[in-house]
């Protein structure tokens, strides 16, 4: 700064106007920066969208353009000619193909069909074809007939929301308990409780997997396995909960004790009021959990199609379409509840994320 | 660590018998109970069991011909070379994925925490947006992609394709910053700023500040995300789990053991694979936690800082 105002002989208003103009050019790059780079890091997401508007023919064309668009043709004699990119001596034409052969072709004038046929020497496989911007739904009307995304929905939809119940009413009075009540070694047990987080969930999964299976419980094939667990609370979210829990001033508990409210009333009606954002983040994670889950619907929901969810269902799908735009509609039926779900609740959602984190 | 201590509604007024502290810690039990269930139901006894089943022969298909083995799957393992080399692999994610990550999230944080950047909300959710997006999605974007790179640039080119899915792993870390940058920036904003204008005062520039205020500062979350990434790039549970792509999964060891458990059903050999995993694991959580003493600042003594 000092050197700017050394080298500007003229007065301090010249170089205050530097100054701003330095400053100016500084919000100006950082800004530009952010948003060259947020553009670079979610740009395949455009991609996806415009990929799965885009009609399959277009792929195989490396002269196509890069939006969704489609060939003109022209119906001549009852048949659909492909319109090309003619050069000829009037400059470039938009000519129909009417018999291709390899050294010359005739052409049909698709303004002039009268005057019949026009020879034209040349390899008619160099001429690019016209392409007039069309976004198609074929794509997803194709996704729709051959995997059952609709079925996929519904189940997902009411696991989600049996297991939310049950996930919510035990880790809400677990973390209760935990941030509430003087319980001897209750410090080791939250130290449990903890480690239990780091545990890498294979070395679980056999033994569980022989639970649930025919020889114990049979529950295979059915929506239990992915169910019942919840109603045990999940240690992060309790984690999380107790956090919040223990940052609730305890006055109000305690004129509500001394008022003869039992522990559940006061949990019900003085902790829960207070504590509406981090039990909506919990629910959402919860959801985007169920949402996401593909190696337990693999596992337990492999033999009855009829009952899998919506990740591992369109997953599984891949086996039938291995087209570009066809993936892109998959990825982007898949994704799209969650993104909306995000960006309604943006606001509390990311916010909680950050105030209870930091507590830690 | 004395939380549990000081917690307390029921214990403000002094406990003049021992059968109000013991009423109150029945009733809290109670409020655990759930959890303590499925603690011993879900993770305490299947833990022991496939400790038990490491042991064994164990076979999906018969179950009864089970015999006690000793140490013979664990032998085995030292001499399985794809089992050495899906080890490697869920190392290799450790090692770099998460720098990447790491990295990314800090810079990003960094900026943010600019007055001058305009359009702070809409950016965040934008990039955290990432973060939520289905493996099953990414895959098939990734998948995708590929292919019409295929289509249209490699194979007019007569150029071989693409082979593996080793760049899905990379890009797959980079939108996953989401958590840790919205963890590491709320630790950023919340560093006071009477120190930085102390460091200022004292001839610091930008830089100085960032490594000798700012990092230290916020260390605290640095080892939080650390630990986060640690845990998920193991199979432990995460804040945001995207799920699980079936053929190619993130973690190649898990992959791995998967397939011993249900291709070869030897599910013996399968949970001496999960254990050798969860030994490993423990050992760089013990490590990281041990380190921890010398790099991470805790503000006080007897703060409400735990884990």
């Amino acid at each position: 700064m000092l050197k700017f105002r050394k080298r500007t002989a003229r007065g301090r208003d010249v170089s205050r106007l530097t100054l701003r103009l330095w400053d100016f050019t500084g919000t100006a790059i950082l800004n530009l920066f952010m948003f060259l780079f947020i553009l670079a890091y979610l740009s395949p997401l455009p991609f996806m969208v415009i990929a799965s508007l885009t009609p399959h023919a277009q792929f195989l064309d490396a002269n196509a353009p890069v939006l969704p668009s489609r060939r003109i043709t022209f119906n001549y004699e009852g048949k659909d000619l492909v319109v090309y990119n003619v050069p000829t001596e009037n400059g470039i034409q938009h000519w129909a193909l009417y018999k291709p052969s390899r050294q010359s072709s005739e052409f049909i004038d698709p303004q002039h069909p009268e005057n019949g046929t026009i020879h034209w020497v040349g390899q008619w496989r160099t001429l690019k074809s016209v392409y007039t911007f069309s976004p198609t739904l074929d794509n997803f009307k194709n996704f729709l007939e051959i995997t059952n995304v609709r079925l996929y929905f519904k189940n997902t939809m009411i696991v989600a929301l049996i297991s939310e119940i049950g996930i919510l009413c035990s880790s809400i009075a677990v973390a209760y308990g935990f941030s509430r009540f003087r319980i001897p070694g209750g410090k080791y047990i939250f130290f449990l409780l903890i480690a239990t987080i780091m545990i890498p969930s294979n070395i679980t999964l056999v033994p569980t997997y022989f639970l649930f299976s025919g020889h114990m419980l049979n529950w295979i094939g059915t929506w239990l396995p992915l169910i019942v667990p919840h109603f045990f609370g999940s240690a992060i979210f309790i984690f999380l909960l107790r956090q919040n829990f223990k940052g609730i001033p305890r006055d109000l508990d305690e004129a509500a004790m001394l008022d003869g409210a039992s522990p559940l009333r006061i949990l019900i009606s003085v902790i829960l009021p207070q504590s509406i954002p981090v039990v909506t983040t919990v629910a959402l994670l919860h959801f985007f959990y169920i949402w996401n889950e593909t190696r337990l619907a693999s596992l337990y929901l492999g033999i009855r199609p009829d009952l899998q969810l919506i990740s591992f269902g369109v997953q599984r799908s891949q086996t039938f379409f291995f087209t570009p735009e066809t993936l892109m509609v998959g990825a982007l039926l898949v994704m799209i509840v969650p993104v909306v779900v995000l960006f309604l609740s943006q606001r509390f959602f990311m916010q909680d994320m950050i105030v209870t984190q930091i507590e830690k | 660590m004395d939380i549990v201590n000081r917690s307390g509604a029921f214990s403000k007024s002094k406990p003049i018998k021992g059968t109000r502290l013991q009423q109150e810690a029945r009733i809290g039990l109670l409020f655990l109970s759930p959890w303590l269930i499925g603690f011993i139901v879900l993770k305490a006894l299947p833990i022991l069991a496939s400790l038990v089943f490491s042991l064994t022969d164990f076979h999906m298909l018969t179950p009864a011909e089970t015999k006690f083995i000793g140490l013979r799957n664990y032998v085995h393992f030292i001499g399985d070379g794809n089992a050495l080399a899906s080890l490697f692999g869920s190392l290799s994610y450790f090692i770099f994925t998460i720098p990447i990550e790491m990295f990314f999230a800090l810079a990003l944080a960094a900026i943010f925490t600019s007055a001058r950047l305009k359009g702070k909300r809409i950016s965040r959710t934008l990039i955290f947006m990432t973060s939520i997006i289905p493996a099953t999605s990414i895959f098939f974007i990734f998948q995708g992609s590929l292919q019409y790179i295929q289509n249209l640039i490699l194979e007019p080119l007569n150029l071989p394709p693409i082979q593996g899915n080793g760049l899905l792993l990379p890009f797959m870390a980079l939108w996953s910053i989401g958590p840790g940058f919205l963890v590491l920036y709320g630790a950023m904003e919340s560093v006071p700023n009477e120190i930085y204008e102390a460091a200022r005062v004292d001839g610091a520039g930008p830089f100085a500040r960032f490594f000798y205020v700012t990092l230290p500062m916020i260390s605290p979350a640095i080892f939080f995300t650390l630990v986060i990434n640690l845990t998920g790039a193991f199979g432990g549970a995460v804040l945001l789990d995207r799920g699980y792509i079936l053929r190619f999964s993130l973690s190649p060891m898990e992959s791995y053991i998967n397939n011993v458990m249900f291709s070869e059903t030897n599910l013996g050999y399968a949970s001496a694979l999960a254990w050798v995993t969860f030994a490993i694991m423990m050992t760089l959580t013990i490590v990281l936690f041990r380190s921890s003493r010398r790099w991470v600042y805790f503000p006080e003594e007897n703060s409400d800082v735990e884990i």
